[in-house]
């Protein structure tokens, strides 16, 4: 399983488990897209701390998804980005425009107070996509 | 071709308007000119690694005018001899037996040539597959004292054999030290013994001394090489590129920016050119070690590397950043780059302590 995305209430918690190649990637961010439609989500919760690699690639398309994810309505941090990682993609000159936080707790409260009032307030817990 | 340098690496582009004096002297025509000049900067920046600053103008213009006299040929002929028998060990091909039988003879003469400790160690390192760590716990040394002794006795086993080979003496009693130095990129030891000053002065050494280094660049002992060409493979390199380094002694951050770097430039070469390699190297200078990355491939190359170079200028599908980002993740830095031909890009990150 390289990656899951699991629902829960209003918020998606994607995360990315192992090293992607960029068709991987890519096919992760339609994904993820593809669910905030399916399931009217508010927010989203991008778990990227397996990765020890974030390149020019990565960034992009981590960006272009909360783009994406804004125009459907919801918004997204990314969580667990690697201090080494995070100074690599400064170093790049990536511009990683997007909410951050250390872990996935931090990262749900972030998503609770940048979503307050567009609530539609229930709580199922369902795992979507392990089709992999 | 155009060639870029930055960071501890600068030097290579400067030489182009001395090159270009060198060879217009000898030669008329125009393009050849211009052949002669990239050739000799591509040779010039594959052998810097290994060059003394103070030598590497000095090796540009030995390396231009053997070119121009077309000793370039005699090199070529006795790096194939080097690169089958002294960098790879490998066995001969089905040569003629004459050939095969002098350059046996050439072999053992130049292992006679090295002492006994360190003939023995390569031969039991290269032939039977002896661990550097096994070596060292026999020698009560380390692992990397023992690497250092065998990257000495290679050196000097491929001076040597091309000397036995060519049946030559050196001229003066500099020669040796020298191509040994060069051999070894020894650049510490270069400096003391004027490396580049003797280039230039002794018409052996200016045929000897680009044969040893280029030779050294096709196959090194301790490459690890990647063939990249599909997304999956840029994904192997970096993960590569971080066991090398590992090995090297780097640790945490730098770890994280040698892989970010390599997956960048063998990304490029999946978007560009579609197919090539990623070739990684230990280097050593002066007691630092560090880490070489060699990306190659034979693509549409570079129009314009002066916008490549640029931030923000999209160097394929609107990601950019490639090449610049690149350069602040590295110590050293270089591109080369030849419409129709391909582009090599060079660069190197030291440790910062001493090991
Ligand atoms: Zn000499």
């Amino acid at each position: 399983m390289l990656v899951s995305i699991l629902r829960q209430g209003d918020f998606l918690i994607a995360s990315i488990h192992t090293a992607l190649d960029d068709t991987e990637m890519e096919r992760f961010r339609q994904d993820v897209v593809t669910r905030i439609g399916q399931f009217r989500s508010r927010g989203v919760i991008i778990d990227v701390a397996a990765l020890d690699v974030i390149d020019s690639f990565g960034s992009r398309c981590l960006a272009d998804l909360a783009h994406m994810a804004r125009f459907r309505g919801a918004q997204t941090v990314i969580v667990g980005i690697q201090p080494d990682v995070a100074f690599a993609i400064v170093q790049l000159g990536m511009d990683l425009d997007v909410h951050t936080t250390l872990d996935l707790e931090e990262g749900l409260a972030l998503l609770e107070r940048l979503t307050a009032g567009s609530r539609t307030g229930h709580s199922a817990i369902g795992v979507l996509g392990d089709d992999r | 071709m155009s060639v870029h340098a930055a960071g501890h690496s600068s030097g290579i582009a400067e030489l182009d308007p001395l090159i270009r004096r060198v060879v217009g002297g000898r030669l008329r025509d125009q393009s050849a000119l211009d052949d002669v000049v990239q050739e000799t900067l591509a040779r010039t920046m594959a052998a810097r690694i290994r060059l003394d600053d103070g030598a590497l103008a000095p090796y540009a213009i030995v390396t231009a005018r053997n070119l121009v006299s077309g000793l370039w040929r005699r090199e070529e002929r006795s790096q194939r001899h080097l690169h089958r028998l002294v960098d790879r060990w490998e066995p001969p091909g089905p040569d003629d037996d004459v050939v095969l039988r002098e350059q046996a003879e050439a072999v053992a003469v130049a292992l006679a040539e090295l002492p006994p400790r360190e003939r023995l160690g390569l031969v039991a390192h290269e032939l039977e597959g002896r661990e550097t760590a096994s070596l060292a716990e026999e020698w009560g040394s380390t692992p990397g004292a023992v690497a250092a002794q065998l990257k000495r006795a290679r050196a000097k086993l491929r001076v040597e054999y091309l000397l036995a080979l060519g049946r030559i003496d050196p001229p003066t009693p500099l020669c040796r030290p020298v191509l040994m130095a060069l051999s070894g990129g020894e650049r510490r030891r270069q400096r003391e013994l004027e490396a580049g000053q003797h280039l230039l002065e002794c018409d052996f050494c200016s045929d000897m001394g680009p044969t040893l280094l280029q030779s050294r660049e096709k196959g090194a002992e301790d490459d690890v090489q990647v063939p990249v060409e599909c997304d999956a493979d840029v994904v192997a390199a970096r993960q590569r590129a971080r066991e090398v380094a590992a090995e090297v002694g780097f640790s945490g951050t730098d770890l994280t920016l040698i892989s970010t770097a390599v997956s960048e430039i063998a990304r490029n070469i999946v978007q560009f050119a579609r197919r090539g390699e990623v070739v990684l190297t230990r280097v050593e200078d002066d007691g630092r070690s560090g880490v070489r990355v060699v990306a190659r491939d034979a693509g549409p190359g570079i129009a314009d590397l002066d916008r490549a170079e640029q931030d923000g200028f999209s160097t394929y599908g609107g990601m950019g950043l490639g090449l610049p980002g690149c350069r602040r993740l590295m110590d050293e830095f270089e591109v080369t780059s030849k419409v129709d031909k391909g582009t090599t890009v060079v660069m190197t990150k030291w440790r910062q302590q001493p090991n």
